[in-house]
């Protein structure tokens, strides 16, 4: 149960404001910012996303560069509340196509009728788009998304969340089409967040994998749809021992540690031959999350050696090859590395020929960046 | 739709407020629709529009749903500031409530709902009662929440009208939305009534369970979170609840998933067969896990819990320290939380792993995560007697690097690790000692000075290296002051030399004339004494043997992870605090800072007529009158805050019906007395008690009611040993009792007649008896004010001075977090009225701190600082006594004062 909620820019501008109880104080928008903003308390410099101000419980996540807050007095379940401030930006994202400060601002009138039918008295309604549907009424006034800076995978990884800000499409799933007509079509997105630690010699210590289903229909009529995933996949490792999987099943499968599901998918027939069945609700959702530790070949290998240069000198030699075939491609491709505190200068030298890269040392959190078009 | 909403932001050069008047009368109505939006735009940047509340209101009545949304903002918005004018708006509330469209019912009961306005509410029961058995499932839900806001405004209005019976009915609602909310209202008003009103029967339980598969995710979780409070009767019934609660585990949702989690774990404790938990167990890891891969925000918030988890189910995670290894890219709250509970699982079999793991953060470049990592080492090799040396040949290695911070760290968890396992890993001392030069933190140089003193005699140059930090002894910080000293005071006693002798002299000296710290000051006294009379004794106490120690840091106490884990899923789980530390219900200062806010407004509404203020101040004060029983109403503070003046007069009034037991004769000899003996047990005869302090003197002040058939005379009174020897000082002189009368007589009392041993506490125990009746016992409460003597004040200095002369452990502090100071010069009046006397107070950044002296029998000085930010909820407490045990009566008398 929360008592407000409300949105700020990381200027700490208040762009959206909903008191639904009245027994926080109205100040508390401000208090919240100073507070994130001069975080400096058990030595650490980033306020964690729930904390305690005279009596008042402050619940945060940061979402398309917008801070999303909730308050409240009681002892509420954080959770509830962090997943309902991600669902909330989900819906308005459904809503208005784009979600930033200018979008929010456009509709406010669509954004409070939508939060009074997400939460009442402090309580989540519910934050189906689909159900939503019959209760909202302002439509919204798409913002051109050509404007926007354009949200690459790489800012995916710089904030550690799974969903992409901007998966492949940016336009409302109410807001019709310029023409007046709807154009039949359902995304389906598959999003990996890869982690592997190499050892120094190369060796994988720690490799895992985090995966995303996720859909976004924008097909008329809701008709059922059937998704077939590879029917030597496996769920848990406990039980039964890997080698029994590899004898029977053969290199081609594939075991998840553990996954779970979106709540309108049916898994009558999933034990029997991987197939999930759902009528995709309209917005965007994850059909299925899953998570792996089961060995794979890494994408990318890198490779790094470090000599040393002089006194005050370092030479690192990075190398990346990409470990996949030749008829794919992998597009804007990151690669970061923290330097030591005391850098003051890095310079660059590229393979001759290469094309579509750039370098560049952020001088600010002493981090080398290479960025590669395509690989 | 007609261009951007963000035009209505625009201001235009005439005066906005008419033109918005012109445009909201206006007969198009588009040209209506736009001006309410503009109005909108306005009133959420914080401009005030309230003076346009009749033009609004009059776009009310309208078919269009979009529009009348737009009012019903505005309306929430500005009620409260126009009461008057919001009955305007009753007429179209009701007649919504009707329309034929479930969404316009819905509507105006969510609306009405949210406007806190009394006149207003009492129209709103009529609607409420129709849609709470509405046909059309979204306006039942709807209602269902709306019962707990009328319980929020009006709680007694909801008991009378019989809301609480219809909301129950709706928990077997065939609509799972509508039972959510009907669970989630009804657990928000069990939590404000001290009544039991939602109870979970073993029916209730299984209609939630079946109920539970066909909800919203949301829904799901006010469901999961209503039932954690039952209690299963055996442990058949909690696997029952187990398996049905199980699947729930693989919900997407981490708030579903984590209150299933904590269902489980409270039913666990229930379930006797090993194999069943074993098997619980083992489902509850892979969930766990993988909220570990959501927003880094939700991870925070698992781990947290899983800290909780873990420390009373290690084997749930022990397999899965992997997932805990942090990335690199995980914000520092996360990294943190990961580290402690790496620790947490670290164990024999993994510690190789974690080690590696802990040797690549200490390189990495956040200097505070770095230097947790390298603590990390040290908790581990303190945990893991086989893995010590394993630890400990890391820490030298990150020693080599000479990274700074890394050695000082290193150095602080080495001395713990030598406090562990003393006599064993000496060797290593050369090489701490070579860093000897780089440390400059006050904690590091503390611990290498201890090391040295410690081992002074394998030490060849133990007394160079000392002399050498005794150079700057002056200015060095109190913590490596005090190890200097008694590292000093070894070094003499285990190399009585000449060298040493010289030093001791120096720091002796350095210790007691130069310094101004009193710690410092009297453990130099101590040494020099002890040196000076026997030095064989001072060997016996300054080289004995220490305990050993073990890693207990972030260990929390059994009792207080008892309750956490209860409270998984929850804020409190999360700050690893009860839930009592932190919530504090202060509704009506807060209310009150509005109606400030909203003085002017409210005030020329009342000065139309004084007969609608009076009329006004009524209604307020049935309503506080619930209020104040509901939950404890802030002190009022005589100087009337500016403003607001009903409401006040409304609190005030309020609060002396409150303390008046509701068939309780006032009589005139003073305050009526809290009833100690009910009629229902005393066949008929009601005793009420208090104890009371007049001119000096202790008096038990006793009214005697005799509802009996008989008269009864006499009476007599005897009390059991008390903690401060209370006792009657005279006989017990009540006249005979006749049916229906009362008599109140103050019987003088005495001290220190029976004093029961241990601890003192406040238990007062009475029995009475008469000629008629068998004796009758009760018991009382003893209230530390009455205690405190009239001769309690004392003069500043003299309170300094007694300040310092007790020592540190004689210090108790105490929050408590439900006591409001509204005025300061009223809460020393207050306590200056029950002899605790005003010495000093100062300011500090926002927060008032005073100090006060009383004194209880026997001339023992109780001196009392309190701390507090004036409006808010919340005082710190500290007192200082030669008699510390005082202190829990001490809090309880005091927190009782100040909440009147």
């Amino acid at each position: 149960m929360i008592s407000q909620f409300f949105v700020l820019s990381l200027r700490g501008d208040n762009i959206v404001f909903r008191d639904y109880r009245g027994d926080v104080p109205k100040g508390s928008a401000e208090i919240f910012f100073r507070k994130v903003k001069f975080w400096k308390e058990d030595e650490e410099e980033e306020a964690p996303p729930v904390f305690n101000v005279d009596g008042v419980n402050y619940f945060h996540v940061k979402v398309a560069g917008l801070l999303f807050v909730a308050t409240t007095r009681v002892n509420s379940s954080p959770s509830l509340v962090l997943e309902l401030l991600q669902r909330i930006a989900r819906v308005i994202k459904d809503y208005l196509g784009v979600l930033n400060e200018d979008s929010l601002r456009k509709n406010f009138v669509l954004v409070y009728e939508l939060l009074d039918e997400v939460i009442d008295f402090g309580y989540a309604q519910t934050t189906s788009t689909e159900l939503l549907k019959s209760y909202v009424f302002n439509e919204p006034i798409v913002v051109d998304a050509a404007r926007l800076p354009p949200l690459g995978p790489a800012g995916m990884f710089m904030q550690g969340t799974k969903r992409m800000p901007a998966t492949a499409v940016t336009k409302s799933v109410v807001a019709n089409e310029p023409g007046g007509r709807r154009r039949e079509e359902i995304f389906v997105d598959i999003i990996e967040k890869i982690s592997v630690t190499f050892s120094s010699s190369g060796y994988i210590l720690t490799s895992e994998i985090d995966g995303t289903i996720q859909m976004k229909s924008y097909l008329s009529g809701n008709p059922e749809i059937r998704l077939a995933l590879n029917e030597e996949l496996n769920i848990g490792r406990g039980g039964r021992s890997i080698y029994d999987y590899s004898s029977s099943a053969g290199a081609g499968a594939v075991i998840l540690d553990d996954c779970n599901f979106h709540e309108s998918v049916h898994l009558d027939s999933f034990d029997v031959d991987r197939t999930l069945s759902l009528v995709p609700p309209d917005g965007e959702f994850p059909v299925m999350n899953y998570r792996m530790t089961q060995e794979f070949k890494p994408p990318f290998i890198i490779t790094a050696v470090i000599e040393e240069a002089g006194a005050f000198k370092a030479e690192v030699i990075l190398k990346v090859r990409a470990d996949f075939s030749s008829n794919i491609t992998a597009n804007t491709v990151a690669i970061q590395m923290p330097l030591p505190k005391y850098t003051t200068r890095v310079s660059f030298e590229q393979e001759p020929g290469a094309v579509g890269q750039t370098t560049d040392f952020k001088e600010a959190n002493k981090k080398l960046e290479w960025n590669l078009r395509k690989a | 739709m007609s261009g951007h909403d963000s035009k209505y932001f625009s201001t235009t050069k005439k005066g906005e407020i008419p033109e918005l008047k012109d445009e909201l009368n206006s007969q198009y109505k588009d040209k209506k629709r736009d001006a309410v939006k503009k109005v909108i735009a306005a009133m959420t940047v914080g401009k005030d529009v309230s003076s346009l509340f009749t033009d609004v209101v009059n776009c009310m009545q309208t078919e269009n749903l979009e529009l009348k949304k737009l009012v019903y903002l505005y309306l929430i918005n500005y009620a409260k500031s126009q009461p008057d004018l919001a009955i305007l708006a009753v007429n179209t509330f009701v007649k919504d409530s009707q329309d034929p469209n479930p969404l316009i019912r819905a509507l105006a009961v969510r609306t009405m709902g949210c406007i806190r306005v009394d006149k207003i509410t009492e129209y709103l029961c009529d609607p409420l009662q129709r849609c709470l058995k509405d046909d059309d499932p979204y306006v039942r839900k709807t209602a269902a929440i709306c019962v707990a806001k009328l319980y929020d405004i009006n709680a007694e209005l909801v008991e009378d009208r019989g809301f609480l019976d219809t909301l129950k009915d709706l928990i077997s609602d065939n609509n799972p939305m509508v039972v959510a909310n009907a669970v989630a209202a009804l657990a928000e008003i069990q939590e404000n009534s001290a009544r039991p009103i939602f109870e979970i029967t073993s029916q209730t339980l299984s209609k939630l369970l079946t109920a539970l598969n066909e909800c919203t995710e949301w829904g799901q979780v006010f469901i999961l979170d209503a039932l954690s409070r039952y209690k299963a009767a055996d442990a058949r019934e909690a696997e029952n609840i187990v398996e049905r609660v199980t699947p729930r585990l693989q919900h997407a949702n981490c708030a579903v998933v984590l209150s299933a989690v904590k269902m489980i774990l409270q039913q666990m404790e229930l379930i006797t067969s090993t194999d069943v938990v074993r098997n619980l167990c083992k489902k509850m890891a892979p969930p766990l896990v993988t909220l570990l891969s959501a927003e880094p925000e939700i991870q925070y918030v698992a781990l947290r819990n899983i800290n909780l988890i873990v420390q009373r189910r290690p084997t749930i995670l022990a397999h899965e320290i992997k997932v805990f290894f942090c990335k690199y890219n995980d914000p520092i709250y996360v990294k943190m939380e990961k580290l402690e509970i790496m620790i947490k699982l670290a164990s024999d079999r993994n510690i190789d792993q974690v080690l590696l793991e802990f040797k690549e953060y200490a390189t990495e470049v956040d200097v505070d995560f770095v230097r947790k990592a390298v603590r990390a080492i040290g908790r581990c090799a303190i945990k893991l007697e086989r893995a010590a040396e394993r630890c400990i040949s890391v820490l030298l290695e990150l020693i080599k690097i000479k990274v700074n911070y890394v050695v000082q760290e290193a150095i602080i968890v080495i001395k713990d690790i030598f406090r562990r396992y003393p006599n064993t890993y000496e060797s290593i001392i050369a090489t701490l000692c070579e860093s000897l030069d780089t440390l400059d933190e006050p904690e590091a140089k503390a611990s290498m000075i201890w090391i040295i003193g410690e081992y002074a005699e394998r030490i060849d140059n133990a007394d160079e290296l000392l002399e050498s930090f005794l150079e700057s002894f002056p200015e060095e910080p109190a913590m490596v002051q005090l190890q200097l000293l008694t590292a000093t005071v070894k070094l003499f006693l285990k190399k009585p030399t000449e060298g040493p002798q010289q030093m001791i002299q120096v720091v002796l000296n350095n210790a007691t004339v130069e310094t101004d710290n009193p710690d410092l000051r009297d453990r130099a006294y101590i040494y020099w004494r002890l040196l000076s009379t026997d030095p064989e004794a001072a060997k016996d106490v300054v080289l004995a043997e220490k305990p050993v120690i073990s890693d207990d840091s972030n260990q929390l106490d059994p009792s207080l992870l008892d309750e956490l884990l209860a409270n998984i899923a929850t804020l409190s789980s999360v700050y690893h605090k009860p839930p009592e530390a932190f919530v504090t219900r202060v509704k009506t200062t807060v209310q009150r800072s509005e109606d400030e806010e909203y003085a002017d407004v409210g005030e020329t509404g009342y000065s139309d007529s004084t007969g609608r203020a009076i009329d006004s101040s009524g209604t307020t004060t049935t309503s506080s009158v619930t209020a104040a029983t509901k939950q404890p109403a802030p002190a009022p503070t005589p100087p009337a805050p500016a403003a607001a003046v009903p409401d006040l007069l409304g609190d005030l009034i309020g609060l002396d019906n409150a303390i008046v037991p509701v068939d309780e004769p006032t009589t005139a000899t003073g305050p009526p007395l809290p009833v100690l003996l009910p009629a229902s047990t005393g066949q008929g005869l009601q005793i009420s008690a208090q104890l009371t302090r007049r001119d000096g003197q202790i008096f038990y002040d006793m009214s005697f009611e005799n509802n009996a058939q008989i008269p009864l005379d006499g009476f007599m009174i005897q009390f059991n040993k008390n903690a401060f020897g209370l006792a009657a000082g005279g006989p017990l002189q009540v006249p005979q009792l006749q049916p229906g009368t009362s008599a109140r007589v103050l019987l003088p009392m005495v001290l220190f007649q029976n004093i029961s041993p241990g601890p003192p506490n406040s238990l007062l125990q009475v029995a009475v008896k008469n000629n008629q009746q068998p004796v009758w016992y009760f018991s009382d409460k003893i209230s530390l004010l009455v205690l405190f003597t009239e001769d309690g004040r004392m003069e500043r200095t003299n309170f300094l001075e007694t300040w310092k002369s007790l020592p540190d452990s004689n210090e108790v502090v105490k929050d408590l977090p439900n006591v409001v100071v509204n005025s300061v010069e009223a809460t020393l009046d207050r306590l200056a009225a029950s002899n605790m006397f005003f010495i000093a107070k100062r300011r500090h950044a926002n927060q008032e701190v005073l100090y006060l002296s009383a004194k209880i029998p026997r001339g023992i000085p109780v001196l009392i600082e309190l701390t507090a930010v004036i409006g808010i909820a919340g005082v710190k407490c500290a007192i200082k006594t030669p008699n510390a045990e005082m202190a829990p009566l001490f809090f309880e008398s005091v927190e009782a004062l100040l909440r009147g």
